[in-house]
């Protein structure tokens, strides 16, 4: 894959993970989703999922938690504080690559 | 291996999807304002109208029961939809919040009963004070929703209920359900067409 925007965070900036990331980002901090219900939100196969997952977990964007509840195997997925903090730059690196900054005519 | 992303597409996608999750997850803070408002402006003034005599009070009832039942289910459905899969702070303070909504009408409806078997008040007088302590405990909890979610526009609306809960006994019977059709459920609908605008 050529690396066209250096600029951008390659683990968020393809479109897969991408979409993982907003999802997760429109939960306030502390909250979490489970597994299920991330990929029927998203509409994504359990496996392109956790592949993507497992990515941004490797990264350190997300974090996954998997206990049981009424002896039921559930997995979480949340976004890390730093997984919060990269796709806040990534959003402002779109935004400075797309406009002049703020304050320039 | 997918196409790479222009950053416009890019920022078209977040922006797209955060609008697409909001909807997904049923999260429609618009709905709720506009199904209370509707209740509000058609039961209210449908109630105003029949002690003019243009309408039955019987159509008024049930217009009222109706939309007010249609208004009450509401969030329960959409809140527990929002929280379906998630765990965490949120949740729980919207379960704390759906549940002083509860809470706080039902001491309400305590007080007032009681307070009435006691006073033995004229109807005028009755209808009064339950409108009244309804709409004030409406004020209340848009303040504390505010709060829970730093929403000035829930604080504007509550004092603004506030306001017209003291106007609606200030004003006495029948004018008292003009306010509460028109400030109340007025109010509401603002709240909703805000919402949809800001979206």
């Amino acid at each position: 894959m050529t690396e066209s925007w250096p600029e951008l965070d390659p683990v968020i900036h393809a479109q897969a993970r991408l979409r993982v990331m907003v999802a997760l980002s429109t939960l306030a901090p502390g909250d979490r989703l489970t597994f299920p219900r991330l990929q029927q939100l998203l509409d994504m196969t359990a496996g392109n999922l956790s592949t993507h997952l497992r990515k941004l977990e490797d990264a350190g964007y997300v974090e996954i938690s998997k206990t049981h509840e009424r002896r039921t195997p559930v997995t979480y997925v949340a976004l890390t504080p730093s997984g919060r903090r990269a796709f806040e730059a990534y959003t402002e690196s779109l935004r400075s690559l797309l406009g002049p900054p703020k304050g320039e005519p | 291996m997918e196409d790479e992303l222009s950053p416009a597409e890019s920022l078209a996608l977040i922006e797209g999807q955060r609008a697409e999750l909001r909807r997904r997850r049923g999260v429609r803070p618009e709905l709720i304002s506009f199904a209370w408002g509707l209740a509000y402006l058609l039961g209210f003034g449908g109630w105003y109208l029949a002690l003019q005599g243009v309408v039955p009070a019987a159509l008024a009832g049930v217009v009222l029961g109706l939309l007010g039942a249609i208004a009450l289910v509401l969030p329960i459905v959409l809140g527990v939809r929002a929280s379906r899969g998630m765990r965490g702070p949120s949740r729980t303070v919207g379960a704390m919040y759906g549940s002083a909504w509860g809470l706080a009408f039902a001491a309400n409806s305590v007080v007032q009963s009681a307070l009435q078997q006691q006073l033995m008040p004229s109807w005028e007088v009755s209808s009064l004070m339950w409108a009244s302590s309804s709409l004030m405990l409406t004020g209340l909890m848009y303040l504390a929703g505010a709060m829970l979610w730093r929403d000035m526009s829930q604080y504007l609306l509550g004092a603004w209920m506030l306001a017209s809960a003291a106007g609606s006994v200030l004003v006495g019977v029948p004018g008292n359900f003009l306010v509460l059709a028109f400030a109340g459920g007025g109010g509401m609908l603002v709240l909703a067409a805000y919402y949809v605008i800001r979206r």
